[in-house]
C-alpha cells in the first residue's frame, strides 16, 4: 500500500505535519502562535462559552430540567428564554443540561477512542511484523463496519442506559482511523535517529513510545482528539435522536427527539428543536475550526495562507 | 483560469438549482391542491379520485404483510372491511346486534344461530352454516388464538344451510357473545385445502370475504381497499359504504399523521396527536368527537400493574400507598393536555357506569394525596432507615422499583415520569425505564418486572372482560393476556366465572359486579389510572358527517383500529358524505 | 496488482465472516426470545397451546437443531439469499422486507454521496485559490459538516415542507398514486426524494469541500510544487497536479466516510418518514425482531464492503504509483 493511504483521514483531517525536535521550544512557540491564531482563539471561545453555560446555568435553578414549571408551549420570553415545551418544561434549562451531557460524551468518547487508536497504532507501527498484520486486520474490520449500525445492534442487545456507557460504546467503534494514522506516523518515526538512539541505549519499547515517539506527535494527537470529540458528539446526538440513547438524562439529541415526537414542527414550536441542533453545530463546528487553526500553528508552512 | 473557475461555480450552482428546478417543475405537474401542497393528481391515471377516497391512519405500524383474519397482526380492515363477524357490538346500547347472523337464541346449553339470507363471498359463493362450523372448529388447532373456546364448547352442528347449533359443556354467555362479535368467519371452500400450519402462518394475500371492500393493492407504506360491487348489507340493512377507496397509511410516526391531517391529505387519523386540542379550536377543519375536553371517547383503561409476586408489591398496604402517591390529574392535564380522562377508581370504562357501585367506591376508593401515602407507608411499617429519602422494605433492604413502559411511546414515557416523581415524593423510589416494546413484552409475559403500565382492558361487550383481565387464574409461568400482576384470589376468580355465565340484565349481575369492585379496590392488584382515548381526529375538507357528540350526527365509533370495526365503526363509513356534494 | 487485490479481498472476506458470525451469535446469546415474542403476539389464552406452539415456532425460526447446525444452516441459507422469517412482520421473509425498502435507501445514498463528493471537491479546490470563495465557502462548509444530519433534516422539513409548503415531508410518493410509469408518478417520487437527498448532500458536501481545500494547500506547499514553480511551470499546471494528488486522499476519505454516510441516510429517512431501511431498523429494534435487524445489518455491511472494494479499484486506476509499486510498503 502507499503512504498516502495511511496519512490522510476523514475530511477535515489534514495530513500530518512533520515532527521536529527540540520539543520545549517548539511548544512555547506553538502556544505563541496559537494565541494569535484567530481560528484557534475563536473556536476555543465558543467551546468555553458553551461549557460554562452548561456548567453554570443549571445551578441557578432549584427544579430539574424535566419538571413542568411554566405554561405549556410558550414562546421565548423573559421568564423562559427559550420558551417551554408542550408540557411546560423550561427549554433553556433542558438545553443547558443537554450541553453538559454533550461535553461528557464528547470528552469521554473522544479520549477513549483516542487511547485505543493510539495504543493500537503505536504498537502496530513500532513492533511491525505479525503484530502489525493482526492489528491492521482488526483495524480494517472495525473500520469497515458502519458504526451506527453496530451501535444500534449493541443497543438492541445490551441497552445503552447511561451517558458514560454511551461514550464507551461510541469510543469502542470510532478509533480505527486514528490507529491507521498513528501507525503510519510511528512507522516513519521509528527509523529516525533519536529513536534508534533510545533503543540502542536499552530503553524498553513502551518507554520509547512514551518518551520519544508520542511527544513528537503530541500536536497531532491533540488534533486527533478534537476531531474524535466532535465525532462522538455527533454520534451521540444521532443515537439520542432515534431514541437509542440514555433516557434518564437530558441530552440535546433527546430534546430534538421529543420535539419531533410531540409534533413541535407542525405546532410551530420552533424554539424546542432549533436550539439543541444549533448548539451541536456550534460546538462541533468550533472544534473543527480550532483544529484547522491548530494545524496552522503546528505546521508553519500553512501560516502564510 | 478566471473563466474556468467561474464556470465551475456556475456549474455547481446550476446543478443544484437544476435539480431543484426540475423537481419544482414536476411539483407543478403533480400538484393541483391549494397552496402548492402536494395534492391530488387531478384524476390523472393511477390516482384515486379525491372525492371518492378516504385516507386513514393509526392502525398499522408496519408494512401490511398479512390478510389472515385468524392470526392477529393482519392489515388494517382485514376483519371488518373484508371479513366479517356474525354479530356487531353496539357500544352505545352495550349489546350485540346481528350482522352476518340474523339471530341467535339460547336454549339451556345450546345456542342456535341463524344466518342472514343472501350473503355471498367475494367469489360469488354463498355464505353457509358450513363456513360457520368450519371457522368455529378452527379453534381445535392449538395455535389458533381462540382455541380455549373448545374447553367449554362441546359440539357444532349444521342443522340446515342457514342454521348452526352450538352445544356447550359450560355455557359462558358473556364470553360467548364476545366470541360471536370478535371473530371473523372464513370461507370453508377456500380454507379447507390448507394444512393446520398453513392456517396459522399463511399471509392469505388474496383475502376473499363477505365485507364491503376487497383488496386492491399495498406497498411498504400503505394499504388500499376498493369497494365491492355488491355488499349484502346494502339490500338487507340499507347500508352503503360511501368511499370507493380506502387508503390506509402506515404510521411512521404520529407527527407525520398530524402533518397529513393538517394539509387535508388525510381524512381520519386514529393516532395520538399531541396538541390536537389547540387545532380543534383553530381554523383547520379538524374535528374530534367532543368539541371540548376530553375531545375523545374512552377506549381502554391504562393501569399501573405491580408485580404482586415481589416484595413490597405483594403487600396491599404498599400498593394502596403507591396508588395514592400518583398525581393522575397531572398526567391528564400536563402530559395529555386534557385529551384523556382520569379513570374511575374501579377502572371500569364510562360505558359501564351503570354497574359501578358508588358506595363501594366511596368506601374503598383511592385518590391522590401524598401525605396520606406517606402515612399509609409509615403505618404499614415502611421506614426510611438509611435516610436517603426513600422507604426501605420490611426486611430493611433498600427498595428501588423500575417502572417500565415501551421506548418510543412518548405519552406513556412522560406519564411514567410523572408517576415516578409522585411516588418519590411519597418516599417510594420508583424509577422510569424505557426498554424496547419487545423486551417489555417479555418482562410482562414472564413476570420479571416490578411495575409497568398496560391498557389491554379495552372496550368490549361485557365488564366480565375487564375483571377477567384483572383476576384471571390460574397463574401460569407465562401470562400472555391477563392478570399480569399475578395476583391470586380464588374468591374473585369464582366471581369472574360466575359473571361469565350471568346475563347482564339479571340482578345477580350487578351484585356480582359490586362484589368484584370491592375486592379490586381493597386489594388493588392493578391500579387504574386514566382512560386512554379512542384517538380520532377528522379533517372535514373532503368528507363530512363524522361521528360526534352533537345532535343529529352519527354516534358510531370513529376509528379504523382493528377489532373496532366490529364494534360498529363499519357504520361510520356508511354515514360519511363527500364534502363536494 | 493481483497481490494487492488479493490482500484487500482477504480482509473484506474476513470482515464479512466476522460480521456474519457476530450477527449470528448475538441474538442467540442475549436475552429476548423470538418464540416468546410470537406467542405474546398471538396472545394465546389456552395454556395447553403454549408447548405445541413453541415447538412449531422454533421450527419456523430454525431454532430446533443444535447450535453448530444452526450456524451452518445460517451460512447455507445466507448464500441462498434466505435471511429467515421476520418476527415483527410474521410471516414475511426478512429478505423480502429488505428488498422492498432498499431502492429508497439507495436512491438517497448514491446520488448524495457521488454528487457531494464531486461538488465538494470542485468547490474545495476553487476555494484553495480564491480568497473570496475561501472566506465564504469555508465557514459555510464548516457549519455544514458540523451539522447533525437530523437537525438539518428537521430544519428543511420545517422550513420548506411545513412553513413554505413546497415539499412533502413524509412518504416515498404521494398517497394518492399507484406506482406506474407516468410523469405524475415520477414527479411525485422526485418531490418526496428531494428534501432527504438535499440534507444528506449538504452535510456531506461541507466535509468534502474542506478536505479538498486543505489538501490542495498542502500540495501547493509540497516540495514538488515549489520545485515546479522554480522551474517556471505555469501555476495552472501546478494546481492541476495538486488537484490530482489531492483527489487520492479524498478517495480514501470516501471509503472511510461510507459508514457515516450510511448512518446519515438512516437518520434522515427517519426524519422524513422515507420508506427505506432507516424506518425498518427502528421498528426492528422496537419489536425486538432480531432476524430483521440482523438482515438489515448484514445488508449494510455487504453494501459498505462492496463500495470499499469499488473505491479500491478506482484508487488503483487513478493513482499511477499504486499501479507499479503496490507490492511495496506494508
Amino acid at each position: 500500500m502507499t503512504d498516502t493511504e495511511h496519512v490522510v483521514e476523514a475530511p477535515g483531517v489534514p495530513a500530518l505535519a512533520e515532527p521536529v525536535a527540540p520539543l520545549v521550544g517548539k511548544r512555547r512557540e506553538a502556544l505563541h502562535f496559537a494565541l494569535r491564531n484567530r481560528k484557534v482563539v475563536g473556536g476555543a471561545v465558543v467551546i468555553l462559552a458553551f461549557l460554562l453555560l452548561g456548567l453554570i446555568a443549571p445551578l441557578f435553578t432549584d427544579h430539574g430540567p424535566n419538571e413542568y414549571v411554566g405554561p405549556p408551549a410558550a414562546p421565548p420570553s423573559a421568564d423562559y428564554w427559550f420558551g417551554t415545551t408542550t408540557f411546560g418544561q423550561d427549554v433553556f434549562l433542558q438545553f443547558a443540561n443537554g450541553i453538559r451531557a454533550t461535553f461528557v460524551v464528547g470528552v469521554l468518547g473522544g479520549v477513549l477512542a483516542g487511547l485505543i487508536g493510539m495504543t493500537i497504532g503505536f504498537v502496530a507501527g513500532y513492533r511491525g511484523g505479525l503484530v502489525d498484520e493482526l492489528l491492521n486486520m482488526l483495524t480494517n474490520i472495525v473500520l469497515v463496519l458502519p458504526a451506527l449500525a453496530v451501535l444500534i445492534i449493541l443497543h438492541a442487545y445490551v441497552g445503552i442506559t447511561s451517558v458514560p456507557m454511551q461514550a464507551l460504546f461510541i469510543g469502542l467503534f470510532s478509533w480505527p482511523w486514528v490507529a491507521r494514522a498513528v501507525r503510519a506516523q510511528t512507522f516513519s518515526l521509528r527509523s529516525r535517529e533519536f529513536v534508534d538512539l533510545a533503543r540502542l541505549s536499552g530503553m524498553r519499547p513502551i518507554a520509547v513510545i512514551r518518551r520519544e515517539i508520542a511527544p513528537n506527535m503530541s500536536s497531532y494527537l491533540f488534533m486527533t482528539f478534537i476531531l474524535l470529540f466532535g465525532g462522538a458528539v455527533l454520534m451521540a446526538a444521532t443515537l439520542d435522536f432515534i431514541g437509542l440513547g440514555p433516557t434518564d438524562v437530558v441530552s440535546l439529541g433527546l430534546m430534538m427527539n421529543s420535539a419531533v415526537h410531540w409534533s413541535a414542527l407542525h405546532l410551530g414550536l420552533w424554539w424546542w428543536f432549533v436550539p439543541p441542533g444549533a448548539a451541536i453545530t456550534a460546538i462541533v463546528g468550533a472544534l473543527y475550526v480550532m483544529n484547522v487553526g491548530l494545524d496552522e500553528v503546528f505546521n508553519p508552512k500553512l501560516r502564510e495562507m | 483560469m478566471h473563466r474556468r473557475s467561474r464556470w465551475l461555480v456556475a456549474g455547481v450552482l446550476a446543478l443544484t438549482l437544476g435539480v431543484a428546478g426540475c423537481t419544482g417543475g414536476d411539483d407543478g405537474a403533480a400538484t393541483s391542491g391549494a397552496g402548492g401542497l402536494p395534492g391530488p393528481a387531478g384524476g390523472g391515471g393511477g390516482a384515486y379520485p379525491r372525492n371518492e377516497t378516504l385516507y386513514t391512519s393509526g392502525t398499522q405500524w408496519g408494512p401490511p404483510n398479512s390478510w389472515n383474519p385468524i392470526i392477529p397482526g393482519y392489515a388494517m380492515g382485514t376483519v371488518g372491511l373484508a371479513y366479517e363477524t356474525l354479530f356487531l357490538f353496539d357500544p352505545e346500547k352495550t349489546e350485540i346486534t346481528p350482522w352476518l347472523a340474523e339471530k341467535g337464541e339460547w336454549a339451556d346449553k345450546t345456542y342456535t344461530l341463524t344466518l342472514r339470507e343472501g350473503i355471498t363471498w367475494g367469489d360469488g359463493k354463498p355464505l353457509t352454516a358450513d363456513d360457520v362450523k368450519y371457522t368455529a372448529e378452527l379453534g381445535k388447532i392449538k395455535a389458533v388464538p381462540y382455541s380455549n373456546l373448545w374447553t367449554w364448547l362441546s359440539a357444532v352442528d349444521v342443522v340446515d344451510p342457514r342454521t348452526v347449533k352450538f352445544t356447550f359443556s359450560d355455557p359462558r354467555i358473556q364470553e360467548w357473545e364476545n366470541w360471536l362479535y370478535e371473530n371473523a368467519i372464513v370461507p370453508k371452500h377456500i380454507w379447507e385445502s390448507r394444512s393446520e400450519a398453513d392456517i396459522t402462518t399463511t399471509a392469505n394475500d388474496k383475502p376473499v370475504g363477505t365485507g364491503p371492500y376487497e383488496y386492491l393493492t399495498h406497498d411498504q407504506d400503505r394499504m388500499v381497499w376498493k369497494k365491492k360491487a355488491d355488499w349484502w348489507a346494502t339490500k338487507a340493512l340499507n347500508l352503503d359504504v360511501k368511499p370507493n377507496y380506502i387508503v390506509d397509511i402506515v404510521n411512521s410516526s404520529n407527527e407525520v399523521a398530524l402533518g397529513l391531517l393538517l394539509q387535508g391529505n388525510m381524512d381520519l387519523s386514529n393516532n395520538f396527536l399531541p396538541g390536537i386540542a389547540n387545532l380543534v379550536k383553530g381554523n383547520f377543519n379538524i374535528k374530534t368527537y367532543y368539541p371540548d375536553p376530553p375531545y375523545m371517547l374512552s377506549a381502554n383503561t391504562a393501569m399501573l400493574i405491580p408485580n404482586t409476586t415481589k416484595a413490597p408489591m405483594n403487600d396491599v398496604a404498599f400498593r394502596r400507598a403507591l396508588a395514592s402517591s400518583i398525581d393522575t390529574k397531572k398526567i391528564v392535564e400536563g402530559v395529555y393536555g386534557n385529551i384523556v380522562r382520569a379513570a374511575n377508581p374501579t377502572g371500569l370504562l364510562p360505558v359501564w357506569d351503570q354497574f359501578v357501585d358508588q358506595s363501594v367506591v366511596s368506601q374503598n376508593g383511592f385518590a391522590f394525596d401524598t401525605a396520606k401515602a406517606k402515612k399509609a407507608l409509615a403505618d404499614a411499617g415502611y421506614k426510611d432507615t438509611n435516610r436517603d429519602g426513600f422507604v426501605e422494605g420490611k426486611d430493611g433492604k433498600a427498595v428501588k422499583l423500575s417502572l417500565i413502559v415501551p421506548a418510543g411511546w412518548t405519552d406513556w414515557m412522560e406519564a411514567a415520569r410523572v408517576i415516578s416523581a409522585g411516588a418519590q415524593a411519597a418516599g417510594i423510589n420508583v424509577v422510569p425505564e424505557f426498554p424496547d416494546a419487545g423486551a417489555l413484552d417479555d418482562a410482562r409475559t414472564a413476570g420479571t418486572f416490578d411495575l409497568l403500565i398496560n391498557n389491554w382492558a379495552g372496550l368490549s361487550n361485557t365488564p366480565w372482560h375487564y375483571f377477567n383481565y384483572v383476576f384471571q387464574l390460574p397463574i401460569q409461568a407465562q401470562q400472555f393476556s391477563a392478570n399480569f400482576a399475578r395476583y391470586e384470589s380464588k374468591p374473585a376468580w369464582e366471581l369472574v366465572q360466575k359473571l361469565a355465565r350471568t346475563p347482564q340484565d339479571a340482578p345477580e349481575f350487578k351484585a356480582t359486579m359490586a362484589e368484584l369492585e370491592r375486592i379490586h379496590l381493597t386489594e388493588l392488584p392493578m391500579i387504574p389510572l386514566w382512560y386512554n382515548g379512542l384517538w380520532s381526529q377528522y379533517n372535514t375538507t373532503h368528507w363530512t358527517n363524522w361521528p360526534s357528540s352533537a345532535a343529529d350526527t352519527p354516534k358510531d365509533l370513529p376509528t379504523t383500529w382493528n377489532n373496532l370495526w366490529e364494534m360498529g365503526s363499519i357504520k361510520m363509513l356508511t354515514q360519511l358524505k363527500p364534502a363536494a356534494g | 496488482m493481483s497481490r494487492y487485490f488479493g490482500r484487500k479481498l482477504g480482509i473484506y472476506a474476513l470482515t464479512f465472516v466476522v460480521a456474519v458470525t457476530l450477527n449470528w451469535i448475538i441474538p442467540r446469546f442475549m436475552p429476548g426470545d423470538p418464540v416468546l415474542r410470537m406467542l405474546t403476539r398471538t396472545s394465546v389464552s389456552n395454556p395447553e397451546a403454549i408447548a405445541p406452539m413453541r415447538t412449531y415456532y422454533e421450527s419456523v425460526f430454525g431454532l430446533d437443531v443444535p447450535l453448530w447446525r444452526q450456524y451452518l444452516n445460517y451460512w447455507v441459507e445466507l448464500f441462498q439469499g434466505n435471511l429467515g422469517v421476520s418476527v415483527w412482520l410474521f410471516p414475511a421473509p426478512v429478505a423480502d422486507v429488505i428488498v422492498r425498502a432498499v431502492p429508497y435507501t439507495l436512491a438517497l445514498l448514491l446520488p448524495s454521496i457521488l454528487l457531494s463528493w464531486w461538488a465538494g471537491n470542485k468547490v474545495g479546490a476553487l476555494a484553495a485559490r480564491r480568497k473570496w470563495l475561501d472566506n465564504t465557502a469555508l465557514p459555510v462548509s464548516y457549519a455544514l459538516t458540523a451539522t447533525p444530519y437530523m437537525w438539518l433534516g428537521i430544519l428543511l422539513a420545517w422550513g420548506l415542507g411545513i412553513v413554505a409548503g413546497v415539499f412533502p415531508v413524509a412518504g416515498g410518493y404521494s398517497f394518492e398514486l399507484r406506482p406506474q410509469w407516468s410523469w405524475t408518478f415520477v414527479g411525485s417520487l422526485a418531490q418526496h426524494w428531494f428534501l432527504p437527498f438535499l440534507s444528506l448532500f449538504m452535510v456531506a458536501f461541507g466535509g468534502w469541500a474542506i478536505g479538498m481545500r486543505n489538501l490542495i494547500i498542502y500540495e501547493l506547499e509540497a516540495d514538488y510544487a515549489s520545485y515546479l514553480a522554480a522551474l517556471g511551470a505555469p501555476r495552472r499546471l501546478i494546481r492541476r497536479y495538486a488537484f490530482r494528488n489531492a483527489l487520492l486522499p479524498q478517495l480514501t476519505g470516501l471509503a472511510l466516510q461510507l459508514g457515516v454516510l450510511v448512518s446519515g441516510a438512516l437518520v434522515t429517512e427517519i426524519v422524513f418518514a422515507y420508506p427505506g431501511l432507516g424506518h425498518l431498523i427502528l421498528q426492528a429494534i422496537q419489536n425486538q425482531d432480531f432476524f430483521l435487524l440482523q438482515g438489515i445489518f448484514l445488508f449494510i455491511v455487504i453494501g459498505v464492503l462492496a463500495a470499499n472494494f469499488l473505491i479500491d479499484i478506482v484508487y488503483v486506476l487513478v493513482d499511477p504509483r499504486t499501479r507499479t509499486g503496490m507490492q511495496g510498503a506494508t
